[in-house]
């Protein structure tokens, strides 16, 4: 059964999307959720496509707002996937302006994970 | 830049795992609102994400669905991703044809534990009267049918026991069915049937 890991960047992020934009926290986590059902059917994590799963490299998955509804700011939740643990990490929230910078932290996080496995 | 957001640190792992995003999101204490709303797309969007998990099962990828069901991959993508009231019956039926499997769409008021519990009696009164029409046909299929009916027989009968053992004062009757050491489903049956079972019109 696959798990569910915050990190502490996650954490102060949820801090702020709850507050100044639960619709598009809400989108992400329930996509979230949907993502986690297809990864206890799926053969591992790299078969798993959909119109709301955006990969970016080193295996870092962003999940966006898409069937939040309308009107929502364009948000992604970037994830890494650990098929040999079963874990997904969840790594930090952001947007259209914080991508640039998302993408290199979730990066950092996956390299410091590979290298604490080696 | 994003001026709402302190500037980022590094992400670190916290070691607290979580089964599900509803046991993360209570277990994080995030807000109720966001909770509830997380709930309420689980309802706006739950058949999509059924679609989806299907044809995932299935062993079918997006591109393969799409080539069946003569569309493009983006427009398997949208519809997966996208809200149950977007669907199409047509839509749901293919996929249900591209899976194997059978979907059933409940929609409108849900049933109360009595109305539910009354729906599967008639179906199952159906369905057993229409095995009783089939047995007619030959012998071998009356024998496989007269077993299942016994296997039927006692099985509902033992659903209906443990049930009614929950309920908090069950004085009133008592049912007690117990397996007497019988080798076939139809013998099984004989054995609580009463002698007069089977001769009443």
């Amino acid at each position: 059964m696959w798990q569910i890991e915050p990190t502490t960047q996650w954490r102060r992020d949820a801090r702020f999307y709850e507050k100044k934009h639960p619709n598009e926290m809400a989108a992400v986590m329930r996509n979230l959720e949907r993502y986690v059902k297809q990864l206890e059917i799926a053969a591992n994590s790299r078969s798993i496509a959909s119109g709301y799963l955006h990969a970016e490299p080193l295996g870092v998955l962003a999940i966006d707002q898409k069937g939040g509804g309308g009107n929502l700011q364009e948000t992604r939740l970037y994830t890494y996937a650990d098929d040999v643990e079963r874990i997904v990490y969840i790594i930090t929230i952001g947007n259209k302006n914080s991508q640039a910078s998302d993408i290199a932290l979730s990066k950092d996080f996956v390299e410091a994970l590979r290298r604490k496995a080696e | 830049m994003n001026t709402d957001l302190e500037k980022k640190g590094a992400a670190r792992p916290t070691g607290k795992r979580y089964a599900s995003v509803h046991d993360l999101l209570q277990g994080e204490k995030v807000t109720s609102d966001v909770q509830s709303k997380v709930a309420e797309l689980g309802k706006e969007t739950g058949l999509a994400e059924i679609l989806a998990n299907l044809r995932v099962a299935a062993g079918f990828t997006q591109e393969q669905a799409a080539e069946r069901f003569g569309v493009s991959q983006s427009a398997i993508s949208k519809l997966e991703s996208g809200r149950d009231e977007d669907l199409t019956l047509g839509e749901i039926r293919k996929y249900a044809e591209l899976s194997g499997q059978r979907i059933g769409l409940m929609l409108g008021k849900p049933l109360t534990h009595v109305e539910a519990v009354k729906v599967h009696a008639l179906g199952i009164k159906s369905r057993l009267t229409a095995l009783a029409n089939l047995a007619h046909k030959d012998e071998e299929i009356e024998r496989s049918i007269q077993g299942f009916f016994g296997e039927a027989f006692f099985n509902i009968l033992d659903i209906l026991s443990k049930c009614h053992q929950q309920l908090p004062h069950n004085a009133g009757f008592q049912l007690k069915v117990e397996l007497i050491g019988v080798p076939s489903p139809l013998a099984k049956s004989a054995a609580i049937l009463p002698e007069s079972a089977g001769k009443a019109g």
